[in-house]
Order: C-alpha cells, then structure tokens, then sequence
C-alpha cells in the first residue's frame, strides 16, 4: 500500500551559481504550500558534507520519505544524494532532482525574476513526480572476474600486468603480430634517453609469461554481446598460416625464403622476408606468411621440417572470450603528411616523417641506426625539423598533438650527439615542454648540444631538383624576416590521430567520441579512464595524444578502475529498468523490435513479453513503443511523466 | 561541344593594350564552336578599386553578373583577375543573404537585381572542364612537337582555393594538361606558383620586375623556349617588362611570351600573323622558327 | 618640439597604452574578409611564403595583423608596407587558422581610404571607371583599330549606371576630396 508522501524540498545556492540569478529563498518558500510537502528549505551547497547531513536529519527528525533537490544536473550529484537516501534508510530512488542550473541559473543569466519564476516551476514539477514515485529494487548480479585488454602497446601491457597481479583473468588481444606498439618502434625515450627496447622487452616477457595473461597475438575482436559484469566477444584469431604450438621461433624458414616485402615496422622504409617476424624481439615469439605475396615455393615447409609449424591452408577462428569488464587501449596512428602538398612529402624524397626519423635511428632499423638521406644514401650534413604538422591547424586537426616537441627535441639531440659538426634546427611556434624533465631536456639541447630553434611555422618547401636539397620557407618571427634556407634533410613532426580501427571498436563497443575523434572519456577531469559504457574503459593514446608516462598513468588507472569494479564478484545493476503490465500485454513484439540492446524476449506459452532485467539500460524505446501501455520504464513511468506535464503549467 | 554559349566578360586590360589576346581567342572560339557573346554595357570587374573600397568593387561585379544573367549566360572571360573576382563576388552573393541583400539594395537604384542564376569560368577552365582536353586535341592539326614551354598560371588563375578551386594551387595541373594537348612539351620550374607582382607596380616598380624576373630565369634555367600566360596583366609583366626586367638583372632572356589561346591558335594550323604574335614587344621569331 | 615630430619620436618608442585603440580590432573584424583578425595566432606561415616579403624587409603580413590586432591603427593605416600586397592570397591559402589574411590587409587599406590615404595610381582607376567605366581611358585609336583586327566594336559601358552604384557606395568622393586629417 503506498504510504503518503511526506516531501522534503532542498533549493541549492550552489555559491552564487544559482543564487546569483536565482532568488532560491523564494523558491524554497514558494514549495512549502506545495501537496505533500512537509519541509522546504535553502541551503548554500548541499553536496557539501553538512549539506548531506543536513538532509539526513531533516529525514530523520520529520520521517521525510522522499526528497526533491532543486540544484544543479543530476549527472553531477544525481548518485550523491541518492546515496544520502540509501543512508538513511530511504530507497534511494525516492529522490528527484530539479535541474535549477544549468537549464535555469546558467542558460537565463540576465533575466532572474523569470528565471526565478522558472525554478519556481521545475521545482513544482520535481515535488509532483516525487509523489508518485515508488521504491525500486537495488539488484545485484554476478560479475566474471576476467578482463579483456584490446591492444598491446605499452598501455595494454600495463593494464595487464596490473590486473594479471591482482588474480583476475587477463585476455590480451593485439592485432599485430607481435605485443609492443608504437614504443617498440623507438629507438630512444625522452627524456632520459632510455633505450625503448631495454624498458619495453623485460614487459613483454612478463605480460607472455604470466599465468593469468593469455595473449592472442594477429587477433582482432569482432563482436560484443553481453553486459557488465558478463561480457561475450568474439575475437577473430587471424591466419598465420604457421601453427602456434609448433613454432620454435629459429628462424629456418626465414632464412631460405626467396621473397621480399616491404615492413610496416620500419615504416616500410625497410624489407623483411614473406615469412618472418616483424622484428627480431617479437613476442609472442611466431612466424607469419604474408600469404598475398607467397609464391608457394615451399622452401619453409622443408627448412621447418619435422617441426611441421607450417600450413598453407590454415583458416581464421573466431573465439569467444567471456569477461567482466573491457580495457581499449588500441593506441593512435600517425599523420599522414601527404595532403600538405606544400609539404611536399610523397613528392620530395628527402623530406620524411617523425616516425621516420625514429627508424632511421634505431639500431634495429632499415639502416642499422645510420642516418642516410634518402635521395642518394648520403649522410645529410644540415637537417631541418618542422613542427606541428598535421596539428594545431583549423584545416587539418585543431588540437595539439602534445609530444611533437619533445620527440623532435630529442631527434635532434640524437642527431648532434652522433654528428656535433650537423647543422640542426627546429622550426616551431611554441616548444610544449611540459613534463617532469623536459623544459631541462629543452635547454639542453639548446645549450649544451646547439641546437637551433627557430621560432615560425612553415609556410612551405621547395626542392633543388638537381641536388634534392630542400629549402625551408619560413618567418623568423622573433627577427620578423622570412627565410628560405637550404637543408638535405627535412622531417616533419607529424601529430597523433586515432588508430585507424578506432571507428571499428567504437561500433562494436558502442563508446563515444569527442570532437577530436579520440574516443570519449566519462569526464574530462574526474573520470579519465572511463566511458559512459558501464564496464568499459579506455587508456593511453586512444583517448588523446601522450607520451609513455601518461599512458603507464592511465593503463594502471584503468586497471584500478576494473578491480574496484569486479573485486567483489558482483556488481550493483541499473535499477531503472522496464517491466511489463502482464496483463495488458498482447504479445504483439514491437518492443523486440525497438530494443537496441537485445534485452526483450516474448515468452511464448503466455505471449507476453520478457526483459532480460540486467541487459536493460532503460532507455525507454520499449515503452514508448508500446501500443497499449503495456510497457513501462520503471522511475519514467506514464503516472509519474504526466504528473510533471499536469504541474508544468501554473 | 555545339552549343557552348557565354556572356563573354572583355574587362579593361584586354581592349586598352593586350588585344592580340582577344584576337587569338576569338579565332580559337570561333573554330571549336563556342560562341562569345558581348556584353552590352558592361564595365570594369572593380578589382583595380578592391583595395579602395570592397563596397565599390561589390557593386560594380555584381553589375556584371546581372548583365549576363539578363543574357541568361555563364560568364567566361581571359583575365585571371576578372574571372577571380567576378566569381569570388558571384558564390558571396549566393551564400550571404545579409550581403545579397545590401548589394541588391544599392543595385535596385540601376534597375537591376542579383539573382545567384549563373557561373563564371575563365577561359582555360571552360576549355578544360566545359569543352574538354581530348575534343580540344581533336582540332590540333599541327601539335607543336618542336616546342617545350613553361606556364605562369598566375595567382588569380590558383588562388585563393575556396574560391577558384579547379586547380591544385600547390601542384596545378590544368594548364599543363592544356599544353600539352597542343603536343608542347610542358617544362616544370622553381616556384612556378609564384607571383607576377602586376598588381603593384605601380607602388614600387622595383618589387614587380624582381618577382617577374626570378621566374624568367628559373624558366630560362629549364630550358623553356616561351612563357603560356592566361592573364593579360601577367602577359604585361613578361612580355612589355622584360626589356627593363633585362636590364635590371643584367641578364638576357629574349624569352618569348604567348597567350594559351595562341598557342592553340598555332596547333589548330592558324598562322602567327593572324593570331597576332607578331604584335608582341619580345620578338617571337625563334619560337615560330621551331614550328615550321 | 611639434606635434608631427613628437609624433615621430613616438613610433620609435616603446609601445605604451596611449598609443593603442582598443576598437581597432573590432573595427577591422565587422567588415567582410576580416571577420577572424584576433584567431591569429603568430605563427608566421603567411610571411613565410609571402613573395613580396622575401624581396623587402619593408613589407610583411604578420606584422601588419598584428599591429591591427594590437590596436596600433595610426601606425598602421599610415605604414607604406600595407600597399605592397600583390593580392596572391598565398597566405589565406597556408593560414592555418583560416584567416583570409590577404582580405585583412584589403579592409586595412580600404579604413586607409576612408581616411583620405590613397596611392595615387587608385585615385586614377578610379576616375577613370568614373568616367568611362572601365579601368583604363581607352584611346579612339585603338576603338578604331578593332575595325581592322575584324574585332566587334567595344560595347560601351553604361556609365550612368555606373556613376550611380559608385555614388551610392560614397566611392568618389573617397578618390576626388583631400579630407582632413584624421585625430
């Protein structure tokens, strides 16, 4: 039997972010006449600890069972005050939140007797919802305490660890051959000048060694179904055409393999056999057969022998992993300079890449760390680096790719440390030195190595089609002069986009983007691992450009956002969900039809409808949907929206 | 294709001093069958009065538009600066309707009203886009085999990019495929995106011949045996400036500078005299010895 | 000493609040072609590949923004440099923060204008469009001429039309008076 509604009302100054426009006394007093009201009043920040406390006694001393809060957005303290309710004995659904601020306060700054009058308004509508609420049933269900890792870059491989160490089962799912990303192709790291190699190795023997880690390496997921908590992906192992267990890694096969193809870890500056490994330190430690450009001479078949690893007919599996809760970590690509035909990258062969540069250095790259030019193989004598490419431009992406700066930096320190007599120099609009080190790392390499920063974008390069020389255009702006000067190698600071399967794993996820294109944290400052997808995470560069200690922050965040997610083995579901009025439902199946999260099923024998409680999100499609009524959304329900409607109009 | 018909927009420059262009073109036209239609009344595109008021270069563009589309015509005319500004004025008044509006408000004294009915296209783009390369090739009943010469597309042919946009204003190609339809051997140059510096020549002369003259020697420095300009204000640079461009760089080029139109002309079989080149202050004579 | 060489002086010194007008900018951002003046963010791309710039030290775009957006409008109306623009739009073209840097330049020389500052080959033109229409006096020699080259006559301009559209943008009297100056 419903028990009469005895309504506590609370109007939030919040500061003077309302109290500023809003007259929050008058509305607070305004509420008292209001049927079911009991109490009314204005306090200045009601999320704060007294605020909350203040509503606990008032629940306590007056047995309020139900509470309005005239404030800011429910998505801000919708889970505090309910949670003040659930402390003090009173379901927590029994609160409705007037959103005073930003769609009063805020939106009306210059008008505050209508904004007032506003307040006034939602806030009669909030009380007559809250009369007609009812207690809902918190649910618990059973959480799997495994994860899935998507990418096995230094992110994923730190997520893994972390949660590997914490006893939960580890699926770690990289669609390259080998774990390692974009780290294993640097040759050093700012700003220590750590070897990448010597940092990364020892974790990716640790991530391939640990029992609770299984690695399925040139895999790609394909599929989700599930909820948090129960998760099912399926996951497309693909062909190798070597056989896994069979595989020693010796290399026989490479070696006797006639054919070349060019090698995508070296940027394909390089070449690598068909079969072979992307590079020498891969792991998992498999061969692949790049089968497009396999002549079938069957020379591997005979170097392997009785190891019998190899088998040209070998199909792609699709496997399904069950877990509890999802780490991306899928990482970014590189710009592609091509368009800035100014540039003229692609046309010019002297004129390269970041990431270019990167292997060139790289003692395990195409030229064994020598820096050749690529026009005649020639040691360049004058180098020039260009910033901002592809970054920081309203025409290409607006954002700043945050490590351009410092990875130029530090090819350029490289390049005077192998070669002091090189002429090298930067050309940017601003150094963002921004971490722990780095404004030192940049002085340095100013003071100490020579090298020299010239401060305007470049406008364009041209070449000297006899010596493929190249000459900057630039403004020195600090001078306030234009330069055109003559260089043998340009390298262009190309920015970070999203991995090019982002668009793939965001429709398979069902995760957001934000305007950049990376995928969408919950909220920018407090939620930086989360989405809005419950039991889903993302890390590292995915989410934005950065370097590796933010990545690490972030794996390791994400990793702590999992356990406390899982740790219990249970997980609280979403209370507001749908529920069927039985007897009002005719089995007609439209609401099937408009569940976007396959949550409905009809039950056959009785020709109703059905909702699988904990895959329901409540989004309402269903009810309204429904022809009959017979579909409600519990919390939205016809009598509690109507409520609102009647109220709406003094 | 029969049936090309266009206002066809004269402006100042081709009737005061370069009329071996409009010469040329109209021969041209004539035999590949599009028709250049006069427009009665017109007056200048207002680019020479840009800089002094925008408000006045508006009107007098508008103007113009409103003739041809009283003719019911796209506009195709031979300078770069016309065809740049009358196309740039055209999309404004087509996308802004606080701007349509105002200029409409001062047109309305005149009798007239912008409508947003036609497009403008200078000549080389109507050749290449409209009429096309290959029917073109088809008239080329002397393709200039001997030949190899570079363009000057010239700013206002390239840029700026949201408004001219036929082209690649960092790698054109439009002119090269125009060339080289004439069975010329088109030659690359340094910075051949450059500049002329027509424009202020007469704010420092000094600054016009520099700009002009580094091009001239990097088209000498290939080899090119002409210059192809589709301005007449370009044509100045090259063709009347080059004796002081001369002296000013110490340095001969005896380049000599053709109009595209002319150089079709001779591909198509007409002769140098009826296509005017021998009205050009740098002499033609070697260019002409090299097509027989 | 007097007001003009005070005035000297002044430009040679270091910038101080006086010397800046805050509605500049603004000034420039209402007409069409300027509206994104303070998006500028210094990079040095239009200088960069401006080919007037690399000719002479007296002429360069940034500078000339920024003196608009910093509110140094004596100094700029009344610079030189700002009429060795070609109008090559090189720089709209490589701005990456999409300023029509060319057009900004034109809204600076046409405020100029208003001003009564006019290089002399524009105060031609512009007469000359007021009488005939077109750009340039075309001599009857050359009209005649057109006969020979078997040339259409040249249509003639409707200069009434045209006197009419320019008074109404208050065009003639921008290139005929000498207004005073501007305090």
């Amino acid at each position: 039997m419903p028990e009469k509604p005895r309504i506590g009302v609370y109007v939030c100054h919040c500061g003077l972010n309302i109290a500023g426009v809003v007259d929050v006394k008058k509305v607070a007093q305004d509420a008292k006449s209001l049927p079911g009201v009991v109490m009314s009043k204005d306090y200045r920040y009601l999320c704060s600890v007294p605020g909350q406390d203040l509503i606990k006694k008032d629940i306590k001393e007056h047995k309020l069972n139900r509470v309005v809060v005239a404030a800011c957005t429910p998505n801000m303290h919708e889970a505090t005050f309910r949670k003040v309710l659930e402390e003090s004995g009173v379901n927590p659904y029994l609160l409705e939140i007037a959103n005073i601020r930003e769609h009063c306060s805020w939106v009306h700054r210059n008008e505050p007797q209508k904004a007032t009058r506003k307040s006034t308004e939602l806030t009669t509508m909030a009380v007559a919802r809250a009369r007609s609420l009812e207690p809902l049933v918190v649910k618990e269900v059973d959480a799997l305490k495994s994860v899935l890792v998507i990418g096995g870059g230094i992110t994923g491989i730190n997520a893994a660890i972390d949660l590997a160490e914490m006893g939960f089962q580890v699926y770690l799912v990289e669609r390259n051959e080998s774990v390692g990303g974009r780290m294993s192709q640097l040759d050093k790291t700012f700003p220590t000048l750590d070897c990448s190699t010597c940092v990364l190795g020892p974790k990716m023997v640790e991530v391939y060694r640990h029992p609770n880690i299984k690695i399925l390496s040139y895999s790609e997921v394909v599929g989700l179904e599930g909820y948090v908590g129960n998760f099912k992906v399926q996951v497309l192992k693909k062909p190798r055409y070597v056989i896994e267990e069979n595989c020693t890694g010796c290399g026989e096969c490479s070696t006797v393999c006639p054919i070349e193809v060019p090698n995508y870890w070296n940027m394909n500056m390089g070449v690598r056999k068909c079969i072979s490994l992307p590079f020498e330190h891969a792991v998992p430690l498999i061969y692949r057969i790049d089968m497009d450009n396999c002549i079938k001479c069957y020379k591997c078949v005979e170097a392997c022998g009785a190891r019998q690893a190899i088998l040209f007919d070998q199909e792609p599996e699709t496997v399904e992993l069950n877990v509890g809760a999802i780490v991306v970590a899928i990482g970014f690509d590189p710009y592609d300079p091509t368009k800035d035909e100014q540039y003229g990258y692609g046309v010019y062969p002297n004129v390269i890449t970041g990431l270019e540069m990167e292997r060139l250095l790289s003692a395990a790259g195409p030229t064994g760390g020598v820096i050749n030019r690529p026009s005649d193989l020639k040691e360049p004598k004058r180098v020039a680096f260009v910033q901002c490419v592809g970054s920081r431009n309203l025409k290409r992406n607006p954002y700043c790719s945050r490590v351009c700066c410092m990875y130029s930096i530090k090819h350029a320190r490289q390049l005077k440390e192998k070669h002091p007599e090189m002429e090298v120099a930067v050309y940017y609009m601003d150094i963002r030195a921004f971490g722990k080190g780095y404004e030192e790392f940049y002085e340095q390499a100013g003071r100490e190595y020579k090298v020299q920063f010239i401060r305007g974008r470049v406008s364009e390069i041209t070449e000297d089609t006899k010596t493929h020389n190249l000459i900057v255009h630039a403004e020195d702006t600090f001078l306030g002069r234009p330069m055109e000067l003559e260089y043998d190698m340009v390298v262009l600071a190309i920015g970070l986009e999203p991995h090019s399967t982002t668009d793939k794993i965001q429709e398979i996820l069902k995760i957001a983007r934000s305007p950049d294109k990376f995928l969408q944290e919950a909220h920018p400052k407090l939620r930086p691992v989360d989405t809005l997808a419950a039991g889903i995470y993302i890390a590292g560069a995915c989410q934005g450009p950065k370097d590796i200690p933010d990545s690490v922050a972030q794996a390791k965040a994400a990793a702590s956002s999992v356990a406390t997610l899982l740790h219990k083995g249970k997980i609280r579901i979403e209370s507001i969900i749908a529920s069927v009025i039985e007897d009002a439902c005719t089995g007609c199946g439209k609401c099937l039809k408009a569940c976007p999260f396959q949550a409905i099923s009809l039950d056959q024998t009785r020709n109703v409808a059905t909702i699988v409680e904990a895959k329901c999100n409540g989004c309402g499609s269903c009810a309204a949907t429904c022809p009959v009524g017979a579909m409600q959304l519990r919390h939205y329900k016809d009598d509690q929206i109507l409520a609102m409607i009647e109220n709406a109009v003094p | 294709m029969a049936g090309l018909r266009y206002a066809f927009f004269l402006g100042c420059t081709i009737p005061y001093r370069v009329t071996s262009y409009e010469v040329s073109a109209r021969k041209v036209a004539a035999k590949l069958g599009i028709e250049l239609v006069e427009m009665q009344g017109f007056n200048c595109c207002g680019l020479p009065i840009d800089p002094i008021s925008h408000d006045a270069m508006l009107v007098l563009a508008a103007r113009n538009i409103c003739l041809a589309e009283q003719q019911n015509l796209n506009i195709t005319t031979l300078c770069t600066g016309c065809a740049i500004t009358l196309r740039k004025v055209n999309r404004m008044l087509k996308e802004n309707e606080e701007l349509r509006e105002t200029v409409n408000k001062h047109l309305k004294e005149v009798g007239m009203q912008f409508k947003g009915t036609i497009e403008v296209m200078h000549f080389a783009h109507v050749l290449a886009e409209d009429y096309g390369i290959e029917k073109i090739k088809q008239h080329v009943k002397k393709p200039l085999a001997q030949l190899q010469v570079s363009e000057h597309a010239g700013c206002h042919f390239l840029r700026p990019i949201e408004y001219a946009g036929f082209d690649d204003p960092e790698d054109p190609t439009v002119l090269k495929e125009l060339i080289e339809a004439t069975g010329a051997k088109y030659l690359d140059y340094m910075d051949k995106t450059n500049c002329c510096g027509f424009t202020v020549i007469a704010i420092d002369d000094k600054i016009s011949l520099q700009l002009t003259g580094s091009k001239l020697s990097n088209m000498q420095d290939v080899g090119a045996q002409a210059v192809v300009t589709v301005c007449p204000s370009c044509f100045l640079m090259f063709d009347v400036q080059q004796p002081r461009i001369e002296r000013a760089f110490g340095r001969t080029f005896s380049m000599p500078v053709v109009h595209y139109t002319q150089l079709l002309g001779l591909a198509m079989g007409m002769s140098a005299h009826e296509l005017e080149l021998d009205t050009h202050r740098v002499a033609a004579t070697n260019l002409l010895g090299k097509i027989g | 000493m007097g007001a003009e060489a005070a005035a000297e002086v002044e430009t040679k010194e270091t910038i101080r609040s006086s010397r800046l007008d805050r509605n500049f900018p603004k000034e420039v951002m209402k007409h069409h072609g300027g509206e994104k003046l303070l998006l500028c963010y210094l990079c040095g791309s239009c200088a960069g590949g401006c080919p007037v710039g690399r000719l002479t030290t007296d002429y360069n775009p940034r500078q000339i923004v920024r003196m608009a957006s910093l509110g140094l409008k004596d100094e700029v109306l009344k610079s030189n440099s700002l009429w060795f623009c070609t109008a090559c739009f090189t720089c709209t073209d490589r701005c990456p923060q999409g300023l029509e840097v060319a057009s900004i330049i034109r809204v600076i020389r046409n405020l100029a204008a208003e001003r009564g500052i006019v290089p002399q080959v524009f105060k031609e033109l512009g007469s000359n469009i007021l009488e005939t229409g077109l750009a340039y006096k075309i001599p009857e020699l050359r009209l005649k001429k057109r006969e020979e080259q078997k040339l259409p006559p040249l249509p003639l301009s409707d200069t009434k039309a045209v006197d009419k559209l320019l008074e109404a943008t208050g065009f003639p009297k921008m290139i005929k008076e000498h207004p005073k100056k501007e305090a």
